[in-house]
């Protein structure tokens, strides 16, 4: 008989569910703005996608629920998202001992063992520099799409310094340069820089070890993906849906913990 | 450390599932009468001509004993402070007069309650009539207590300690041997009593004894389960620290002693189901001492050593009085290199059986966070075990962010579980 297995990431911008079947197929997977309750969002993705997939709550054996919002979700287990993008991002890619996941307010590194264990891991602090928020805020700032900033940054002949590393200067920064008339693809080559630079270092910090996984909704940003893997001077694997990873680990554990 | 705490630390012990110790009570008694007679000072000390000296954590309090002199710790009011909740205020009055938030809470917290005792939990502290300083710890002391002697109009002796790069060599040990014998004189002018090298002897007695009933205390959390957890070896410090040198400090490190073994006897472990076995680095989370640890206690997690309360166990160095003062208050942890430091790490990680360390990134404390990092890396690759960074205040809730400190413990903890 199959059995379905369901993980549940609410992150602090986007909630993102996973419908897994036991020979590990991916059957369905959503992901929606979080909103004021996550919790809510992630219960209707959740019931949307099991219609689609014409199942029922029953069919459904377990769930694992991770993220900011992670306690709220009535969900079988609640596990840390280090734990969770690690076990998504080693099922995805064996060979994977770095992960860098940049989310909408974290930035995360986690160190790889080969059997896909958490050796070690490091995340920003009490700060949204080097995260999707500040993309977010640049991106806004220059009246941009973020999802347009990866294209934009092609055309950057001579990227600006952005200098600061909080979100409210580097703002301040930005609107100067602005001012100064420096082109749009430039001062957005200069965020994207600031960003992989922090991040960077936090990378360096728990040791660069290959091959390295970008993951997160950042790796979306083909101008971050870019100015990331010149600054470590590694390739990056970017798998296709970066924004789930998480999500899928967590299905994944919730289908181990049912193993028979 | 802060006594007042230990009654709440006991009631939150039953909730939160782990062993009360019986010798609180003891420990309430002990400090309880420590603090009263500190905090009536000024009835007592003129009449029997003992002065009253703030001083510093690491400062060689067993000659001020010889001189008769009554000692009060601004870190361990500021402890105090921090865990009755009134940090930020007093912080604030002290950024209000213009110093930095970037500044040593335990100084600001200090000095808001100069400014503040009306805000200071205990009335804040009794006036000091001297300031003794020793820059074993820090260097923000220095310029800590040239503010408190500028503001009292009181002498500050200062003790300086050259940081140890490797062995303390014998030109450094003479050299604080010397600011040593300098102090006798100064405080022979300011107490108007002479140097009586026999009670310096009973002092350095009775101080050796008090360190090594701690010491053989937290040796005993050797046994799994460990008898005792983090929150119990800070509190439960707080006479190493103010009673050095005393009976009273003895007498109740033998009660400590003995409940402690007897724990071990039975099998008794501080947390229930102990299955991960932690050592700390750092100043406690005073703020956050029952939150943050149950954090850990919950998930059968025990911190069975550390490297914060461990500072007061180690053995006085040979010699007279006056040597074993100078090199032992030179060689202290905080004044060595981050080799010394990674070193006594994994020795504890391998003698207490440790399957992981968790290290405190403290806001506050420049010289025992800046060089985290480095050992961190150190002891992961020589003992294999995982490090969790964590970053706070030891005093100022301000510097603890709740989830993102949560969601790493999470991730730290299921790295010991069979999940990835």
């Amino acid at each position: 008989m199959q059995s379905y297995f369901i993980g549940v990431d609410i992150g602090s911008l986007t909630v993102k569910v996973v419908l897994l079947n036991n020979h590990l197929e991916i059957i369905g997977q959503m992901k929606t703005r979080a909103g004021y309750s996550g919790r809510d969002v992630a219960n209707r993705l959740k019931e949307q996608l099991l219609t689609e997939s014409g199942l029922k709550e029953q069919d459904v054996r377990s769930t694992v629920a991770t993220g900011y919002g992670r306690v709220t979700f009535p969900a079988d287990r609640e596990v840390s998202e280090i734990t969770c993008q690690a076990k998504g991002i080693h099922h995805l890619f064996p060979t994977a001992r770095t992960v860098i996941d940049i989310g909408g307010q974290d930035s995360k590194v986690i160190k790889l063992l080969s059997n896909g264990k958490v050796a070690d891991f490091a995340m920003n602090d009490k700060c949204a520099a080097g995260t999707g928020r500040f993309l977010e805020v640049m991106a806004s700032a220059l009246e941009v799409e973020w999802q347009e900033i990866g294209e934009i940054v092609s055309s950057s002949k001579n990227p600006t310094k952005i200098s600061s590393f909080c979100t409210v200067f580097a703002e301040s920064e930005v609107i100067s340069q602005v001012s100064a008339g420096t082109p749009k693809s430039d001062i957005l080559a200069g965020v994207c820089d600031s960003v992989a630079n922090r991040v960077a270092s936090m990378t360096r910090k728990i040791g660069l070890e290959p091959d390295i996984v970008f993951t997160g909704g950042v790796a979306h940003n083909q101008g971050v993906v870019n100015a990331l893997a010149k600054q470590l001077g590694y390739p990056l694997l970017v798998s296709q849906e970066p924004v789930i990873t998480a999500a899928l680990g967590a299905a994944l554990l919730a289908r181990e913990m049912n193993k028979v | 450390m802060p006594d007042a705490q230990s009654t709440k630390h006991n009631e939150h012990a039953k909730k939160r599932n782990y062993r009360p110790l019986v010798s609180t009570k003891a420990l309430q008694k002990t400090m309880g009468r420590y603090y009263a007679i500190t905090n009536y000072h000024r009835y007592w000390g003129k009449p029997l001509r003992r002065p009253l000296a703030w001083v510093t954590s690491g400062a060689p309090v067993e000659l001020l004993r010889a001189f008769k002199i009554h000692s009060a710790y601004p870190e361990q009011y500021a402890a105090i402070y921090s865990a009755r909740q009134a940090t930020v205020s007093l912080c604030e009055v002290a950024e209000t007069a213009g110093y930095s938030q970037d500044l040593c809470s335990y100084a600001r917290s200090n000095i808001g309650g100069v400014l503040r005792p009306d805000l200071a939990p205990l009335g804040g502290m009794p006036k000091p009539d001297l300031l003794v300083a020793c820059n074993n710890i820090c260097g923000t002391v220095l310029k800590w207590y040239e503010v408190l002697a500028r503001h009292f109009n009181v002498p500050l002796l200062v003790l300086d300690t050259p940081f140890l790069t490797g062995e303390l060599t014998p030109q450094a040990k003479e050299y604080v041997l010397e600011q040593l014998n300098a102090m006798a004189v100064d405080l022979e002018k300011i107490t108007g009593r002479k140097l009586n090298q026999q009670s310096l002897a009973e002092q350095m007695r009775r101080s050796a004894e008090i360190t090594s009933l701690w010491k053989e205390t937290r040796q005993y959390c050797q046994a799994s389960p460990s008898p005792l957890n983090a929150p119990d070896l800070f509190i439960h410090m707080a006479p190493i620290v103010v009673l050095r040198g005393s009976q009273e400090g003895i007498n109740y490190y033998r009660k400590l002693e003995a409940e402690v073994k007897e724990r071990v006897k039975l099998g008794q472990g501080a947390v229930n189901n102990e299955r991960i076995r932690l050592v700390w680095d750092n100043i406690a989370i005073w703020p956050q001492l029952f939150s943050f640890y149950k954090l850990f206690a919950e998930k059968g997690a025990c911190f069975v050593t550390d490297t914060y309360s461990g500072g007061w166990a180690a053995d006085h160095a040979p010699g007279t009085p006056m040597e074993s003062l100078a090199a032992t208050y030179t060689e202290v942890f905080l004044n060595r290199s981050p080799e010394y430091r990674a070193n006594q790490l994994i020795n504890q990680i391998r003698d207490y059986k440790a399957h992981g360390f968790v290290m405190h990134s403290n806001r506050s404390c420049k010289p025992y966070s800046l060089v985290q990092e480095v050992i961190r890396r150190k002891v992961m690759r020589e003992t294999g075990v995982p490090g969790l960074m964590i970053e706070a205040d030891m005093a100022d809730p301000r510097a603890y962010a709740e989830e993102p400190v949560r969601n790493r413990v999470q991730a730290f903890l299921e790295t010991f579980d069979d999940l990835t």
